[in-house]
């Protein structure tokens, strides 16, 4: 009979258990410390509140109008960072991409993106706050900072993934780097990179409810914090939340359709 | 002067893999070469060492008296045009039409702007069209390339490289990915090339049936060095064998053998020929 060999010693899988088996016991452990003397009834308030904010949702301080008004401002907050950083990022993308610039140059963008994308883009924000001063300003300049280091990464890696074949071919008819981009790289790309710039833009329409609460950008964040934290009307915080959530799933499936479109 | 003369080329991969040592050849206007020899052998290193999409690491590389391997890079690019390149996976940008891959030749000759923005004049559009024809591509010509077989993308490419008007073609492994009848129908396309148009092709090749049935020259070669250079005639098992190996020789001969009824491209008598 032959026997099957054991297969060989793996240290990563060694490793990767023993992390798993640490998380669960800690998870376990903190579970058990969870204790409250009135947790049933804080339970039963929270849901009494849900209860409130999303089936007697309504308008009080605000007006439907108001509501559609304070979405656009913070859609066209969404799509000024969009845009603008994804014209950084095309830039950027391309020097980053390993089949397109040097490997030294493309080290140095790699690593500064990923340094910007490390920091969240609330704290960027805050941090151009302290010269720009709080509001849209600082959120614009915030939001597109994390938006060109999460696309630059984004795209390059969609330029990298192209067949070197095709642009040993272009540069063997004495074709320029600016042509060859043009003429194979984008064309090729243009499937991700429009995914990965409308993944971007659901990310900063939320960002942009966000900063609106937190950083004074306005729009309908601001328009929540204040149902919210100043009126504490919890019933208008459900309808603007329905009205987030209907706003999202627009955009998602007007993606969805033109990707469609392009895939012809 | 030879159109092409290679001396004493060299490359090096990373300081260690020597894949050509001292490579020496010349090539004619409007020779056929194939270039044979086992996988790793270095014949690719070696076509691209020609147009310097790799770089040699010693020795010279003359092309019509420029000196390819020291050429400043405004001045290669000029000579690029000259040399077309076609690709076992043909290497087209599957999103564009057939037009447009074709186009591409063009991409050398043009300035930056006009080349980005994809702007060809007329007589360069009829020039590919007229190209595409004679490639029997006519019906495809607006078709993208994602929706061609492996035959038609390989004329393509061909066709690709003849709008450079280039003086000649680089070849790897054309047929390698093709079934043998488009294979055929791409080596005659490329025969016609090298006998009507007077374009040098410098064709690797993993067929030696192929070839012997149509080349001019056949260059072997094996661990990165010549080890036959001469025409089909002079090929013999004994030459096979030094090119690939004693086991390829036998593997060679008994699929010759064991296949009797099927006729294989080549003519009967070459294959006695290089059998006996
Ligand atoms: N980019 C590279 N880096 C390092 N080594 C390489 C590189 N390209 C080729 N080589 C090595 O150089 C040698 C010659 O390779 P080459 O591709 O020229 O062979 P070939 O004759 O074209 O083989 P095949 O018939 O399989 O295409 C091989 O040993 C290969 O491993
Ligand atoms: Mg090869």
């Amino acid at each position: 009979m032959t026997t099957v060999p054991r297969k060989p010693f793996d240290k990563s899988q060694v490793w990767l258990r023993t992390v798993l088996l640490l998380l669960t016991g800690v998870t376990l452990y903190t579970l058990m410390q969870l204790s409250a003397p009135d947790l049933d009834q804080k339970l039963a308030l929270m849901a009494d509140n849900f209860r409130l904010m999303f089936s007697e949702s309504h308008f009080k301080h605000l007006t439907l109008l108001e509501g559609l008004y304070g979405i656009a401002i913070t859609l066209s907050l969404a799509i000024q960072t969009t845009l603008i950083g994804a014209l950084g990022a095309l830039m950027l993308g391309l020097l980053a991409a390993r089949n397109l610039a040097p490997h030294w140059l493309t080290s140095i963008i790699k690593s500064f993106v990923a340094l910007i994308r490390a920091i969240p883009t609330i704290l960027w924000v805050l941090i151009f706050a302290v010269s720009a001063g709080l509001g849209s300003t600082a959120a614009v300049i915030g939001m597109t900072f994390h938006t060109v280091s999460y696309l630059t990464k984004s795209y390059s890696e969609s330029f990298e993934e192209i067949e070197p074949g095709v642009i040993e071919a272009l540069r063997g008819c004495g074709a320029r780097w600016w042509q060859i981009v043009f003429q194979a790289v984008l064309p090729t790309s243009l499937h991700p990179i429009l995914s990965w710039t409308f993944i971007r833009f659901e990310i900063n329409f939320l960002n942009a409810v966000a900063m609106g609460a937190a950083a004074g950008a306005g729009g309908i964040g601001f328009d929540l914090f204040m149902a919210g934290g100043h009126y504490l009307d919890f019933r208008e915080v459900g309808m603007i939340t329905y009205l987030i959530i209907a706003v999202s799933m627009i955009l998602e499936s007007s993606s969805i359709q033109l990707k469609k479109r392009l895939e012809l | 002067m030879e159109l092409l003369e290679i001396r004493d080329v060299s490359k090096i991969y990373n300081r260690q893999t020597v894949a050509l040592s001292n490579i020496s050849l010349n090539v004619g206007e409007g020779e056929f070469v194939s270039i044979i020899g086992p996988s790793g052998a270095g014949k690719s290193t070696l076509l691209r060492c020609i147009n310097r999409m790799i770089d040699p690491s010693s020795g010279a590389v003359f092309f019509q008296q420029n000196r390819i391997d020291q050429l400043p890079k405004k001045k290669l690019r000029q000579v690029r045009t000259q040399i077309g390149m076609v690709f076992q996976h043909y290497n087209l940008v599957n999103r564009l039409t057939v037009f447009e891959n074709v186009l591409h030749g063009r991409l050398g000759y043009k300035s930056t702007l006009a080349g980005v923005l994809g702007y060809y004049d007329s007589f360069e559009r009829r020039a590919a069209y007229e190209i595409l024809a004679a490639l029997g591509l006519q019906e495809q010509v607006f078709k993208r390339c994602d929706q061609l077989s492996g035959g038609q993308k390989q004329r393509v490419g061909i066709a690709r490289a003849l709008l450079q008007r280039p003086k000649m073609l680089l070849c790897d492994e054309p047929i390698a990915s093709l079934d043998p009848s488009s294979s055929k129908i791409i080596m005659d396309h490329l025969q016609r090339i090298s006998r009507e148009m007077k374009i040098t092709c410098l064709v690797n090749l993993h067929q030696v049936d192929v070839a012997i049935k149509y080349s001019d020259r056949i260059i072997g070669i094996r661990n990165g060095e010549v080890v036959f250079d001469g025409p089909p005639a002079q090929i013999t098992p004994l030459i096979i064998e030094q090119i690939y190996g004693t086991e390829a020789h036998e593997l060679i001969l008994s699929l010759e053998t064991l296949q009797p009824g099927q006729k294989s491209p080549v003519k009967q008598s070459e294959v006695a020929h290089a059998a006996c």
